[in-house]
């Protein structure tokens, strides 16, 4: 056990994603002065956040906000950056916890790489950037993003022809075809889970058959459509290009519905729905745009006023039913509504250029088979103690933002230094006299 | 306090020329979509001065940063201009950059570029771009006459106050007394728990609240290092970060007389929660009948329950329906609600009152089945984890559900007296807008959420408040435990309505807060702050007679060739560099450091310089 401690890295927490609630429950314990690490599958840090295009309520420009705080992150002398790391497995033990983890293969040594890019210019494969939600391309060897930390590139090996351009343009030979996948393990004390969450099938829900037509599009590609760095700088509807004249937004397409098993509120698509609808009457004035809803929930602060500005600027608010949703001729679609607001069309055929559906928050990661961790009947990390909102059933393992339920920045904010502070309880009870972390973890579990 | 060395001001000539670096943020388009950013870093090079002017894409990202800490090292950078957004974002992003190259962080100067020149001025790009020149021309300017400063380092008092002993105060207590910090804990009722006492089981487990408040209660009462004042009153408060000086006072003296405490702390955490609202006479018919109550009459009147009667029981009657009306005090509508004493409406929603009426709703249905139970709502806003079941089980188990339009909402009247029933007229938009009218024996009204008492401490620590009263936050996304006073933290519902796991987390985050300010013995602070030239300094006062910073100023007698003479001084813990003394002294011998009147100077050089290529 000692022995073999002694080989691995330690760390007094580690953090696993590096998205804004991991990011901040890093900075708010390095600032204490513990050392961290967080461990992110992605190329870079920054999460979902980081591809926003601008967040409600305030309208700030997304990366504007989230790059202070990765920065800050990459520049801590208390916080270390794995990327591009997968969590193997996570074993607590009466002195700590053991993480396995598998460094994927960049196939760029990161110590020589300067981030210049040439090896990006010099590549001639593309394939669907994952970061711009497939509108664009990227090539197969590119650092992730504009603004990605590290700026340091990455090659996809699905894609790599192995034609050797970017060897032969990279100025600092860091191009290593031969990497391989480098397991470490790492001891800490304390563990957060703040791995986040994704979005469920645009095409969950059969009645709308989003299998069948391209203009229906996930909210995540409308934020990149949105983005002032985006891929096309403005919206064009995806199957032609056109500029579209009527957007619609249908809420709830992935979330309330038993059917398709996420019975709960996903929470944030109302007001991005909001914001979104706010951000495209601002680029295209003319533009209709309907949000079809059962319930505004515009519940947090300043959230309710937004609501109201967005009703007064002239977006269409709906309340009913979508029970389905058909291709009105070519590219078109025809959205079939339920109304129970006017007496006059019970059901309303409404054509629309686009469609976006709120596709529902279900979770990225299931801490299942990787460790003891246990989850909710949501799939989200369970949180047994109500006086302790982050704590999971492990004392040490602790959990933050949307890994514990569906959440907007500002909450997952908060929960992040709620769980810091937690893991720093937990720490420095550890290092009172007298206690083990084995006596910490055996009292936090009666 | 430890007096400040009187440090005179550095002569404005330059030993050497300065070379100055300027970078030009594109900001992702936000910028160069209107100004032309390329032909502003190429003019800014013909500024006197200017060694390097560059153009990136997002300044604030690492490579960003690092472009600047590359050129300080390679171009012998010693001075840098950012124009990018709004100093607010990142001006302590590039301070920190310039830091981390060795720079003196206050030879950078940061211009707003965004929100004063694109942004305002979107449809003149060339207005804006012309006008992004002489703004950075000025901060050049400016730069030449800047001299370094270092940060003003003051004791820190490891220890906390924490106001208010909800369940956001007691988490707060709790997480930093186990980190060994020493807190003082001051609630103004005669016991801890907040609201928990008056509320029945809780959303989203249906755990009893007193269960809940014993376990925080016990963390708090169990650990020597919180000092718990109850029936007590932060009465005086002044000072700054790692220095406050409070008074409280409060019934907790030895004989349980009132007494006063003098204490020291380094931070203020306010966890003064909410006031539930308090309709007024008629509104709903509150007051007008006996039968019309509030959520919060409506939690105790459930615990009072007895026996397995199958009916709701009030007052000795049988209750045989129950209409919740959604959003009393919140969500209200200009022109349709009336204002408060203040003019105000509540215009926001409280956040936890369609779970919390969902969750009576489903506790009357579950435990009376013969009693009906009515809901009109505008939207249901189960929003939270564990929350939409409430809704999904009411409707199962029977509630009736209306939906009423902000701009209308229902009307309560009396059929008859006191013990007959109301009636409720709503226009329902469930079935399609049409006049309803029920009759229901009990109405109750889900209230909302109002800020808590605190204007002592919001008063004399100049604490703001936003549109809806709460305690005002610095950045509504990310730093929403933080207030525009340093030192001081915000918990739990004294910011905005939320329920008790999401007030817990806000604690747990100020906590964590809290505890970083104490890493350092001492507290480090802007050196914006006014500075006395001993020499210029003739002792008039006329200084004194401008601040509005009680202890800033203060005028002292020192010895001076043998002569004993009167000098301004300056608390620099408490002066905040508003440059009130500056406008006024005869000599000119007050300048607030970093804003000098010579830097004024110079900028105002800057902004009229003539910069058409062919001056050079
Ligand atoms: C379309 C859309 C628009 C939105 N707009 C807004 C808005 O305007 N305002 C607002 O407040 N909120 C908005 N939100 C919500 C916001 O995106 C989330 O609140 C926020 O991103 C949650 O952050 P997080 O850190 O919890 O999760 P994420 O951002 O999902 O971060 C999790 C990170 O963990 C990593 N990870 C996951 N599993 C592992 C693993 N096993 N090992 C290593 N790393 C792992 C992921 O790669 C990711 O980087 C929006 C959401 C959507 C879908
Ligand atoms: C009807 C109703 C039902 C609810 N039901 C639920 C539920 O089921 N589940 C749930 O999660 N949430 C529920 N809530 C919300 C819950 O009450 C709050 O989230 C919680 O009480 C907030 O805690 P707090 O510490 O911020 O504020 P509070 O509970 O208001 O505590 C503030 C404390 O500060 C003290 N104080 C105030 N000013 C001063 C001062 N100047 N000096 C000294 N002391 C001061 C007060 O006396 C009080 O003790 C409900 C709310 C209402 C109105
Ligand atoms: S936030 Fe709005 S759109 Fe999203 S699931 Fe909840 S109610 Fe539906
Ligand atoms: S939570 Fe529900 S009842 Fe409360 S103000 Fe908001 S919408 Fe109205």
């Amino acid at each position: 056990m000692i022995a073999s401690a002694n080989s691995q890295r330690h760390k007094d927490a580690v953090i696993i994603g590096g998205g804004i609630a991991g990011l901040q429950s890093a900075l708010d314990l390095a600032d204490q002065g513990y050392k961290v690490a967080v461990v992110e599958r992605q190329a870079s840090i920054g999460g979902r956040m980081i591809s926003l295009s601008k967040v409600y309520p305030t309208l700030d420009c997304a990366s504007c906000i989230t790059t202070p705080k990765m920065s800050a992150a990459a520049h801590h002398e208390n916080i270390e950056l794995l990327t591009y790391t997968e969590v193997n497995s996570i074993t607590p033990g009466p002195e700590g916890h053991t993480l396995v983890v598998t460094h994927k293969p960049t196939y760029v040594n990161a110590d020589k790489c300067i981030g210049c890019r040439l090896c990006e210019y010099a590549c001639d494969t593309e394939y669907p950037d994952v970061f711009e939600q497939g509108l664009g391309s990227v090539r197969a060897i590119s650092v992730a993003f504009t603004n990605a930390i590290p700026q340091k590139a990455v090659l996809d090996a699905d894609y790599c022809l192995a034609c050797g351009l970017c060897l032969r343009a990279c100025p600092t030979d860091a191009i290593e075809f031969d990497q391989q996948p480098r397991q470490e393990s790492i001891h800490a004390d304390v563990v957060i889970v703040a791995s986040g969450f994704q979005l469920n099938a645009l095409t969950i829900k059969p009645q709308y058959g989003a299998a069948h037509n391209q203009n229906f599009i996930s909210p995540l590609a409308l934020e990149r459509l949105l983005a002032p760095h985006g891929p096309y700088g403005r919206v064009l509807r995806p199957s032609d290009g056109k500029i579209p004249d009527s957007i619609a937004f249908v809420q709830c397409a992935g979330s309330r519905d038993q059917t398709i098993g996420v019975p709960y509120c996903s929470r944030v698509c109302c007001m991005y729905a909001i914001k979104q609808a706010m951000l495209l009457s601002g680029s295209l004035p003319t533009a209709d745009i309907t949000i079809y809803y059962m319930d505004i929930r515009a519940f947090g602060k300043g959230y309710e006023q937004f609501y109201q500005n967005a009703k007064a600027m002239g977006i269409n608010f709906v309340r009913g039913k979508v029970s389905k949703i058909d291709s009105a001729g070519q590219d078109d679609l025809l959205v079939h509504v339920e109304l129970t607001e006017e007496p006059q069309d019970c059901v309303r055929k409404q054509r629309h250029d686009m469609v976006v559906l709120a596709q529902g928050m279900i979770p990225q990661w299931n801490p299942t088979g990787f460790s003891p961790v246990r989850i909710g009947s949501d799939g989200f990390v369970a949180t047994p103690d109500p006086i302790s909102p982050c704590s999971t059933n492990v004392p040490g393992i602790f959990v933050a933002g949307t890994a514990a339920g569906p959440k907007d920045i500002v909450d997952s904010i908060a929960e992040a230094g709620a769980a810091a502070m937690e893991a720093a309880r937990y720490l420095s009870m550890r290092a009172m006299p007298g206690h083990s972390p084995r006596t910490v973890a055996l009292e936090m579990m009666a | 306090m430890e007096s400040m060395k009187q440090e005179t001001v550095q002569d404005s000539a330059i030993p050497h020329t300065p070379r100055v670096g300027v970078y030009i943020c594109r900001c992702g388009g936000n910028i160069s979509d209107v100004v032309d950013t390329d032909h502003v870093a190429e003019i800014c090079r013909l500024i006197p001065g200017v060694a390097v002017s560059k153009v990136h894409t997002f300044m604030c990202s690492d490579p960003g940063q690092q472009t600047i800490s590359d050129d300080i090292r390679q171009e012998k950078l010693d001075r840098v201009v950012v124009a990018s957004c709004s100093p607010f974002l990142h001006e302590l992003t590039f301070r920190g950059a310039v830091m981390r190259s060795k720079m003196n962080p206050y030879l950078y100067e940061h211009v707003n570029i965004r929100e004063q020149c694109s942004w305002a001025h979107k449809h003149d790009p060339r207005g804006a771009t012309a006008k992004a020149i002489q703004l950075i021309s000025a901060a050049v300017g400016k730069l030449s006459h800047s001299t370094p400063l270092e940060k003003i380092r003051l004791p820190n008092h490891r220890r906390a106050m924490v106001v208010g002993g909800g369940p956001a105060g007691m988490k707060v207590a709790a997480d930093l007394a186990a980190c060994g910090i020493p807190v003082v804990l001051v609630e103004r009722s005669d016991r801890l728990g907040g609201k928990l006492p008056i509320l029945n089981r809780l959303f989203p487990n249906g755990q009893a609240a007193t269960e809940l408040a014993a376990k925080l209660e016990s963390q708090v009462l169990s650990n020597p290092k919180i000092e718990v004042l109850l029936k007590s009153e932060v009465t005086t408060v002044s000072g700054f970060i790692g220095n406050f000086e409070v008074a409280i006072h409060g019934d907790f003296g030895p004989s349980g007389h009132a007494t006063d405490i003098h204490t020291t702390v380094g931070v203020i955490v306010m966890a003064t929660g909410f006031k539930p609202y308090v309709p007024t006479d008629g509104e709903f018919n509150f007051k007008r009948h006996p039968a019309v109550v509030t959520t919060v009459d409506f939690n105790a009147l459930l615990s009072k329950q007895k026996g397995d009667a199958r009916t709701f029981q009030f007052d000795g009657r049988c209750i045989r329906s129950i209409a919740f009306i959604h959003c009393v005090g919140s969500r209200q509508v200009d022109g349709v609600h009336t204002p408060a004493v203040d003019g105000r409406i509540n215009t926001y929603c409280s956040r936890v009152c369609c779970t919390t009426v969902l969750n009576q709703a489903l506790q009357v249905r579950q435990r009376f089945p013969d009693t009906r139970v009515y809901d009109l709502h505008q939207d249901i806003r189960t929003y939270g984890r564990g929350h939409e079941e409430y809704y999904t089980d009411a409707s199962r188990a029977g509630v009736v559900f209306y939906r009423y339009h902000g701009q209308e909402p229902p009307e309560v009247t009396n059929t008859n007296g006191p013990t007959s029933p109301l009636r409720i007229s709503v226009k329902d938009y469930l079935s399609w807008g049409e006049e309803l009218e029920i009759e229901a024996d009990m109405v109750v009204l889900a209230v909302g959420m109002t800020p808590g008492p605190c204007e002592t401490l919001v008063d004399q620590l100049k604490l703001p408040r936003g549109e809806d009263r709460f305690l005002q936050e610095i950045h509504p996304k990310l730093r929403p435990v933080e207030i525009s006073v340093n030192g001081v933290l915000l918990a739990g519902t004294s910011q905005a309505p939320m329920n008790i796991q999401e007030t817990l987390a806000a604690a747990g985050a100020a906590a964590v807060k809290a505890r970083a300010m104490f890493t350092t013995e001492e507290v480090e602070l802007n050196p914006y702050v006014a500075e006395v030239d001993a020499h210029l300094c003739e002792g008039s006062g006329a200084c004194l007679t401008q601040c509005e910073y009680d202890g800033a100023l203060a005028m002292v007698e020192i010895l001076q060739d043998g002569h004993t003479v009167r000098k301004a001084h300056v608390n620099a813990g408490l002066c905040v560099g508003c440059g009130a003394c500056v406008a006024v002294c005869p000599t000119q011998a007050i300048n607030v450091s970093g804003w000098r009147i010579d830097q004024y100077d110079a900028m105002v050089d800057g902004l009229v310089r003539d910069l058409t290529p062919t001056t050079i």
